[in-house]
């Protein structure tokens, strides 16, 4: 069993508009082992969600992916039919959406929504019809346990709009866990919610990595909670991955401009009275872009030689930056 | 002592539920959501006060009751010697030209239908502190550039600007007419990290160029440790800790503050390390918990906790904090290291 769950290379999705293609994602490669977890940074636009949504064939019309390959566990999913994605979506990679509110079906009980991941997927649940019902209630009332809702013998029958949204959230993990998936994508799972209820969110997606041995890729704009919770990370620009590798290096010895902007961007406590950096101007259009290095309008450390197309040059062990002065700062 | 520009004394603001014909005759009782219960706070002139707590805890009602924006139940409002509450019409109007808000969603607080030179022209014509069309529009384009606009954006509208740029029109709209105080309702909230740290740079600036006295409300502890002075931490309605923030955020007393402290991520802290946790969420504000409302959630809760309100104590140089076990110096941020 190869140590990759997941292979993602030159992925490339894009959206045709009526003011142009947007090209969200452009040439995309990560890889997610298993066990771990991967921090996907960047601001909104950046296209870590629509990288992500593309493993899970959700990008919808006018979207499309136009190139690339996904590997997940041995199969490339762009060769499998519809029918066979829907068999690995819900079963083997689950994703849990930012809003917990509008993911969640407000015409159904939590319960109907728990059983209908355990209809879809899980054949361990025997034959008999009426064995079947009870083994998923069992099933269902074990997952909201998992998550933390007590007494979920009553929660079982209660709708979405009668939890708070930390609750709701532990559902839609709840229903993303039902099938003990091999990889989590997480998007945005605490955007939401107040920071006491954050931490209590982000240390039940810790633990039952743990517990269960699976992947997690935690779709975050904040660099503290990759810090905490993430093995290694990848930072996001206008559709491309600047940054990848292990979190301590990426944030000790952080080796693309657009990184260390956004670390020089957040205030910190330690920081009073020193000014913050902030990065100057704004994302760019994404409908065309120049061949040139994207941060090049917003870089400090730009020079003729950004003018060009950039690729990934490696800054350290398993370390990558998107920078063509990677050399100068390493040495 | 000097008198402080803002001062707010024993503030309660109360919003009660609707009944219907039949719920009145049969005498059903009328819900009553207390938001704010009696606080109490004074700003200086030229200080930044930050405002933290969670969602629903009050934090932009007592903004908006101290502007008198939502009227407030009880209380009285101080601004610079004069009674706010007391203001009739014309003396508010007067008033509220000296204290402006600016709010948190760009989107939703930029009227869509007008131009960017309309919207932030307004306030001049409301006060009547321009005497011509030419002079607003000269004062109007000054203040755009001033918050880092051009002057050649003015007739544009608010959907032809991005959330940074058109929060930058509401800072504009809020100074225009050269107020003291601004309530700074999650200025940054809605914002992206590399354009929230642009428009904190510029508040700041702001600040220190027009003399600005600021209450700055977010939830986002790290902004507010970055730029107040002082720091009054809010739950449920209530002060629970308030005082200099270096005392506050470094050496926080009230349980509830040291348990916001550990859950924030942190940069400096690669890994994981201890945490408070806390158990379950918020409780309901129609519904608050009787004595200490952080009992039910606070580790350190006793029997004392759960039927008497603590008082506000000084803990320390112009420090206080409301807990009934401030003597025993428990903290539960020691227990908590790994």
């Amino acid at each position: 069993m190869s140590d990759t769950l997941l292979s993602v290379r030159g992925l490339r999705t894009v959206f045709d508009t009526r003011a142009g293609r947007v090209c969200a994602v452009d040439g995309v490669d990560v890889d997610v082992r298993r066990g771990e977890c991967l921090g996907v940074v960047g601001e909104s636009g950046s296209g870590k969600s629509v990288t992500f949504a593309s493993v899970m064939g959700l990008v919808r019309s006018p979207g499309r992916i136009d190139g690339g390959e996904i590997v997940f566990d041995g199969r490339d999913l762009r060769k499998l039919t519809p029918r066979e994605m829907r068999a690995v979506r819900g079963k083997d990679i689950a994703m849990t959406m930012q809003d917990a509110l509008t993911a969640l079906n407000p015409a159904l009980t939590v319960g109907e929504q728990l059983a209908e991941v355990l209809e879809a997927h899980d054949e361990t649940l025997g034959t008999g019809r009426s064995g079947r019902a009870r083994a998923i209630r069992a099933r269902s009332m074990e997952m909201l346990g998992l998550v933390g809702i007590p007494s979920a013998e009553n929660r079982l029958g209660q709708y979405p709009h009668e939890f708070s949204g930390g609750m709701r959230q532990r559902i839609m993990i709840a229903i993303a866990l039902a099938c003990r998936p091999k990889l989590l994508i997480a998007d945005e799972p605490t955007t939401a919610l107040d920071v006491t209820i954050q931490a209590q969110v982000l240390e039940l997606i810790s633990d039952i990595r743990e517990k269960l041995g699976m992947s997690v890729v935690l779709i975050t704009h904040d660099l503290g909670i990759v810090a905490e919770h993430c093995d290694r990370v990848m930072v996001m620009y206008a559709g491309q991955v600047v940054e990848q590798g292990p979190t301590a290096q990426v944030i000790g010895s952080t080796s693309h401009p657009y990184t260390r902007g956004l670390l020089g961007s957040i205030p910190r406590l330690s920081m009073r009275g020193q000014p913050i950096h902030p990065i100057e101007g704004q994302v760019p259009d994404l409908i065309d872009l120049p061949p040139q290095c994207r941060f090049y309008s917003r870089c400090t450390e730009r020079t003729q030689a950004c003018l060009a197309p950039v690729a990934m040059h490696e800054a350290g062990a398993g370390h990558m930056a998107r920078c063509i002065r990677v050399g100068e700062r390493t040495q | 002592m000097t008198t402080p520009l803002l001062d707010v004394r024993h503030l309660t603001k109360d919003y009660k539920g609707r009944r219907s014909l039949a719920q009145r005759l049969t005498g059903v009782p009328q819900t009553v959501l207390r938001a704010v219960n009696d606080v109490s706070l004074s700003i200086e002139r030229g200080e930044i006060l930050g405002l933290i707590g969670e969602s629903g805890c009050g934090k932009s009602t007592l903004g908006r009751a101290i502007l008198r924006l939502h009227e407030p139940t009880s209380g009285r409002v101080t601004f610079d010697g004069t009674d706010v509450t007391a203001l009739q019409h014309d003396a508010l109007k007067t008033m509220r030209r000296r204290m402006q808000i600016i709010f948190q969603d760009p989107y939703a607080s930029l009227n869509p239908r007008r131009t960017v030179a309309e919207i932030v022209g307004l306030p001049l014509k409301l006060h009547g502190l321009a005497a011509s069309e030419e002079e607003v529009r000269a004062k109007t384009g000054a203040m755009i550039e001033k918050v880092g606009l051009k002057a050649n954006q003015l007739d544009r509208y608010p959907h032809q600007f991005s959330g940074g740029q058109r929060q930058r029109i509401g800072i504009a709209r809020a100074l225009i007419s050269n107020p003291e105080f601004i309530v700074c309702d999650e200025p940054v909230s809605a914002l992206d990290v590399s354009i929230q740290a642009q428009i904190i740079q510029l508040l700041l600036e702001l600040k220190r160029d027009m003399g600005l006295t600021y209450l700055f409300i977010s939830h986002d502890i790290s902004v507010i440790g970055y730029l107040s002075d002082r720091v009054a931490v809010m739950y449920l309605g209530e002060i629970v800790e308030m005082g200099p923030v270096d005392a506050v955020l470094s050496r926080p007393r009230h349980p509830y503050t040291q348990s916001l402290m550990s859950a924030v991520p942190d940069l400096d802290a690669v890994g994981h390390r201890g945490r408070v946790r806390l158990k379950g969420e918020l409780p309901s504000p129609l519904d608050p918990p009787p004595g200490c409302k952080f009992h039910t959630r606070c580790p350190l809760a006793v029997d004392r906790c759960r039927t008497a309100a603590p008082r506000p104590e000084s803990v320390g140089d112009d420090h206080i904090a409301a807990c009934h076990r401030l003597s025993e110096n428990l903290s539960l941020l020691d227990e908590a290291r790994p």
